[in-house]
């Protein structure tokens, strides 16, 4: 039997390793991707939660069960594209100063 | 009058203040916008209608006196504040001003001889680019004077005092480029401020004694002064009243004979030391007053005050600032009479600073260092007479002496304002020994300058004479005692007496003085008026190679005539010997004929020797003195006011002597000899005269000794700021700044996973924070001894309680419950323990302590 | 669902952990991309076990189709430059930060475990019909969470300027039109796509010229 408790630990797994990758690696498309992946851990514990009660909302315009989760989770994609969008820009840029992609070369407020 | 403004609430007393103060005010800031001529009419026109209300005043007041002797016109402005007094009673200060006859006649001298100055220098200062500036301050001066006069209790008064001080400060360095002028501004300041730490000190042991601050409420405490219990007594040693029981304990009395040191027991004071109340606020009153009346110790600024222009000298240095130390003891006098110890330190310092000031004066060249010595020295004399007991005679002295006094100075204005037109040079144009004939060019200059000189010296029937002369007279017929001395009080401690012939020597001093202030004064109205006049060739080297040359022909040198003269903007024909010096302008001799005059003709206002059988101004005075002249001064000899009588034509027989000798001495001396006998005994006696032409060394040994020690304290500081507090603990602060900042900096890696791994500690921290159970409660008092203790809420919390401080938990699980009440006797406490546990599990307790306070004392 | 359940949501979620492994450990970013792109079409299939129809959708077209490919576009830009070597640099730090990171992390997982209690066996509840739908979707999205809706249309336009003006630079129309010189001259010459020469930016004399 699934429970939620299953999803919430593959989705804390991810999490976790996201957050390390994100934390060790030097190569700043890793830690792109990795946050990526950290976010994917986020929707898929955010799906499960919605899924586990089948609550009904008092407040809802439509009728049924409470979807907020879910559509939670479809702003998170839209705003994450965004974010991707965005950093990718900002590598490119930090590339063509420096010909480097590494985070540690980017040290330019030392001390 | 009277009708108007009612003798409690006389509000006039705010014209007299307010206008000098409005014309501070005015031409401080507006001076210099509004140009000379408004500036000399706002200045003349709040002298002048300060005068005029002090005039209205005084009807006013002599119309409340005929009623009522005691009267006084009182008003208040408001209240200032109020202090504590012993047994802590409330001791309120108001801004309050009252003008009884004493206050009303120095009001008059103030207002009226302050307006004549006033107008004199307008024309004196009218080249002066600080002209604004000058009345400003001037008016300043009168509001200053006016409240130390007019004030009800010694609070105000020291306000004025204070003011005057300033003041004199201001217009002493009024050319204060001159770092000589400004030096001794401060010197007066520094001087004066060291007299009024012994005016306040006074304050303090008046209100503490008598608890009050104010004229009336000081006389009525005046009792308590010489109450000779213990208590009452001021301890001059031991200085803790006997409590110290340290390492310096073998200083306190009683020591050596408690431990029969040999030769120390017998010559040190086996019991405490003290002197009544009275004693020391009178020897506090005397310092305050010997620094603002220049008499020993602390007269060392006043000569060097002549840096000012001539009217600041006639008028704070003669006639109006350096009274007012006269003024206060007349004013305290009750309390003065109370202390027969103070009279006679009174007039023994009065008559050493006469002597003192008048060797002094005899061989100055300097005309005003001259009138200034001369000052100290009348100064003296109004000292010696408040201190036998003549309060009147002494006041009457400080009348008459303002009128003369600045009659001098201002003559002595005018003199070098005619010198300088012609001898460029400052030091040069006051220098008597430049001067001589001038009485030619300057006639009016000239005879009022001669009828004060006759006051001064005590011509017969002259003001000087008078007053000078009734000083003699009670100087040796006068001894106080204790007013309380018969009464119960004392009549177990014992009381100073007066050694029995201190008013022969007394007089002989003030005869001596006398006999000096004529000479030196005669000498410098000889040398400056008669004669030749020796300053054709001052300042005008070709005029004195020209002169040279002429009487001696064999050496005869090129004469370099060409520079000077076109430097000096009077365009001078070289020729002749020049313009001579010329009489000054009317706003100058106007008011020398009034201060001439008055000199001459006030004398009678008071006149002794049985002229009129009561003198006036003795009479107008009486109930002011009253309270000290009760019982408290009485003649020598047990009293004996028929042998009194008859030494009054012999005495004065004596003060005529003197005059005479001094007179007929300066005249042989300096006119019928030409002042060779002068030059023969000063090269006869060089080291005596450089010693009495430098004062006597008095300024060097003050530099030496106070001055000395406050400097080397100074450098002794500097030391160690320097090596201590720069050396070690600027430093040691700028390294624990730079270390620390050298820490901080190596967080600031500028590479992000740094700054990601700091994140995670954050994350970590805040994990733990949110994970463990945090006990928390407030306690809340009910009332009645009951108190509720509230648990804080959590998430998933649940509680348990042990309330009954048995140790263990009143319940096994934790349930929901997040009070708990508890319930006290007044004075028990107990302990509350609470166990909290978290929706992770995590355990946490807390002790809670609970107190009642015991039920209050009465406080009855 | 029985066993058929189990066993899909495991290999779901194991395929998920290798991607998400792949993604952190791989030198080539090129398999950390595929990596996630493993990832993200395990999460959109766990999506589907959860009855979210609609959301698994957009996770493939958007994820998997915009995303990822944008992330490859990147990766094959910068050629050989994307992967770094590696060194022992800051190794302290960051071993201590992810440590950090993961002892929270699983201690958090441990906590919640512990506080969920009983609730933690819970069955699902049933499933309504019409769950997880576009209808469903669109009675939520155009009538409570519309302003959302809005805001994020314009947050995408923002993104798009933002991305447009950083990426170009200083330089302006002149280093993108070189750059897409470059492609058509790389394409049309046939150059091999892969290996060191196939990065415009691996251009020395490009880099170089481009004033800075």
């Amino acid at each position: 039997m699934i429970t939620v408790e299953h999803y919430v630990a593959v989705s804390a797994l991810l999490f976790v390793i996201g957050g390390v990758g994100f934390l060790v690696r030097r190569n700043v498309l890793v830690t792109l991707m990795s946050i990526e992946v950290m976010l994917n851990a986020a929707n898929l514990a955010l799906v499960a939660f919605n899924r586990s009660r089948m609550a009904h909302a008092a407040s809802q315009t439509y009728p049924g069960p409470s979807h907020t989760g879910q559509v939670f989770v479809f702003f998170i994609i839209a705003a994450e594209a965004a974010e991707v969008a965005v950093g990718l820009a900002i590598v490119l840029a930090m590339f063509r100063l420096r010909q480097t992609v590494r985070t540690d070369d980017a040290d330019l407020l030392k001390n | 009058m009277l009708s108007l403004f009612p003798v409690k609430d006389y509000a006039l007393i705010a014209v007299i203040l307010g206008m000098p103060l409005l014309g501070a005010f005015v031409n401080g800031i507006w001076g210099r916008r509004l140009g000379k001529p408004a500036v000399k009419m706002m200045a003349l026109a709040a002298v002048g209608v300060s005068f005029l209300a002090a005039v209205c005043t005084f009807i006013a007041l002599a119309q409340a006196v005929s009623d009522d002797r005691d009267a006084r016109l009182s008003w208040t402005a408001w209240e200032w504040m109020h202090t504590t007094g012993r047994d802590a009673t409330n001791v309120p200060v108001e801004l309050k001003f009252s003008i009884d006859q004493l206050s009303g006649v120095m009001m008059l001298i103030v207002t009226g001889v302050g307006f004549l100055i006033h107008l004199y220098a307008t024309s004196y200062m009218a080249e002066d680019k600080g002209y604004a500036r000058f009345f400003a301050y001037m008016n300043l001066f009168i509001f200053s004077m006016l409240v130390l006069i007019l004030g009800d209790n010694l609070v105000v008064l020291f306000v004025g005092w204070e003011g005057v001080g300033l003041c004199s400060y201001l217009l002493i360095g009024f050319w204060y480029d001159k770092t000589a002028n400004a030096a001794a501004g401060k010197k007066a300041f520094i001087a004066n401020r060291v007299g009024d730490f012994g005016l306040i000190c006074a304050m303090f042991l008046l209100v503490q004694y008598t608890g009050a601050l104010d004229w009336h409420g000081i006389a009525n405490g005046a009792a308590s002064l010489v109450d000779p219990s213990d208590f009452a007594r001021v301890h001059v040693w031991p200085l803790s009243r006997g409590e110290y029981t340290g390492i310096l304990s073998f200083l306190q009395p009683g020591y050596f004979q408690a431990h029969h040191v040999p030769f120390l027991q017998d010559h040190t004071p086996s019991a405490p030391v003290t002197i009544s109340a009275a004693t020391a606020v009178g020897l506090a009153l005397l310092l305050g007053c010997t620094g603002k009346s220049a008499q020993i110790p602390l007269y060392v600024w006043l000569p060097d005050a002549m840096a000012g222009p001539t009217p600041v000298s006639a008028l704070i240095h003669a006639a109006t600032m350096v009274t007012a130390g006269v003024y206060l003891i007349c004013r305290l006098c009750f309390v003065f009479v109370l202390s027969p110890f103070v009279m006679n330190v009174v007039a023994v310092v009065g008559v050493a600073t006469a002597v003192l000031a008048a060797t002094i004066a005899l061989v100055q060249n300097d005309i005003k260092k001259v009138l200034a010595y001369s000052t100290v020295s009348q100064l003296g004399f109004m000292f010696l007479g408040v201190g036998v007991g003549a309060f009147a005679a002494g006041f009457f002295h400080v009348f008459t002496h303002a009128f003369f006094k600045a009659c001098l100075f201002l003559g002595a204005g005018s003199v070098i304002h005619a010198m300088h037109a012609r001898v460029h040079d400052d030091d040069q144009a006051q220098d008597i020994r430049n001067m001589g004939g001038l009485r030619k060019w300057l006639p009016l200059t000239h005879w009022t300058f001669f009828a004060a000189t006759l006051a001064i010296i005590g011509f017969p029937f002259t003001s000087g004479f008078f007053s000078k002369d009734e000083i003699l007279y009670r100087a040796f017929v006068d001894g106080t005692v204790n007013p309380l001395a018969g009464s119960s009080m004392l009549r177990h401690v014992g009381v100073y007496a007066p050694p029995p012939s201190l008013g022969v020597w007394l007089y002989g001093a003030a005869v001596f003085a006398a006999t000096m202030t004529a000479f030196y004064m005669c000498r410098l109205y000889f040398l400056t008026f008669w004669g030749d006049f020796r300053g054709w060739t001052v300042g005008r080297p070709s005029l004195l190679a020209k002169q040279e040359a002429a009487h001696e022909p064999a050496h005869a040198e090129d004469h370099g005539d060409e520079d000077d003269e076109a430097v000096h903007e009077h365009h001078e024909d070289l020729a002749t010997p020049g313009y001579p010096p010329h009489e000054s302008p009317w706003q100058m001799t106007v008011p020398l004929v009034f201060l001439g005059a008055f000199s001459i003709f006030t004398g009678f206002l008071n006149p002794g020797l049985g002229v009129m059988t009561e003198k006036p101004m003795e009479h107008w005075l009486e109930p002011v003195f009253k309270a000290a002249s009760d019982g408290a001064v009485v003649f020598r000899h047990g009293n004996d006011k028929v042998w009194a009588e008859h030494l009054e034509w012999p005495l004065t027989v004596g003060g005529i002597m003197a005059f005479l000798l001094g007179t007929l001495l300066a005249y042989w001396m300096y006119i019928a000899r030409k002042g060779e006998p002068a030059e023969r005994l000063a090269k006869a006696f060089p080291g005596l005269h450089q010693l009495v032409l430098d004062k006597w060394r008095v300024d060097e040994l003050y530099e030496a000794l106070p001055i000395g020690a406050v400097d080397s304290l100074a450098e002794a500081s500097a030391a160690v700021d320097v090596a201590l507090v720069d050396g070690f603990f600027a430093r040691l602060t700028s390294l624990v700044v730079a270390a620390s900042g050298t820490i901080l900096r190596a967080f600031q890696t500028g590479v992000v996973h740094t700054y990601g791994a700091m994140m995670a500690l954050g994350l970590a921290a805040v994990v733990w924070f949110l994970g463990m159970p945090h006990p928390k409660a407030t306690i809340v008092d009910a009332g009645g001894g009951d108190y509720v203790i509230h648990a804080a809420p959590g998430v998933g919390y649940g509680y348990r309680w042990d309330g009954d401080g048995d140790g263990k938990p009143d319940t096994t699980d934790f349930g929901g419950e997040t009070k708990l009440k508890v319930h006290l006797d007044p004075g028990k406490s107990t302990t509350v323990h609470l166990e909290v546990k978290n929706a992770f599990g995590l355990v946490k307790s807390a002790e809670l302590h609970v107190e009642r306070p015991a039920a209050p004392i009465s406080s009855l | 669902m029985g066993a058929l359940g189990l066993v899909y949501f495991y290999a779901c979620a194991a395929l998920a952990v290798a991607g998400a492994l792949a993604v952190v450990i791989a030198k080539n970013p090129i398999r950390g991309a595929m990596g996630l792109l493993l990832l993200i079409l395990s999460v959109a299939g766990l999506f589907l076990a959860l009855h979210a129809q609609f959301l698994a959708a957009i996770q493939l077209i958007v994820y998997a189709g915009a995303i990822v490919v944008l992330f490859l576009f990147v990766i094959m830009l910068l050629g050989p430059s994307s992967s770094t070597p590696s060194d022992g640099r800051g190794f302290a730090t960051r071993a201590f930060g992810g440590g950090l990171f993961a002892i929270a992390g699983l201690g958090a997982l441990g906590a919640t475990w512990r506080a969920m209690g009983a609730w933690r066996h819970l069955p699902m509840a049933s499933v309504e019909p019409g769950f997880g739908g576009i209808d469903a979707f669109g009675g939520v999205l155009f009538a409570d969470a519309l302003v959302p809706f809005e805001l994020s249309s314009a947050l995408l336009m923002v993104a798009v300027l933002g991305a447009i003006a950083i990426a170009r630079g200083r330089q302006g129309l002149a280093s993108l039109s070189r750059a897409e010189l470059e492609v058509a001259r790389t394409a049309t010459a046939g150059g091999d796509p892969t290996g060191p020469e196939a990065g415009v930016f691996s251009h020395e004399i490009d880099l170089k010229e481009q004033p800075r």
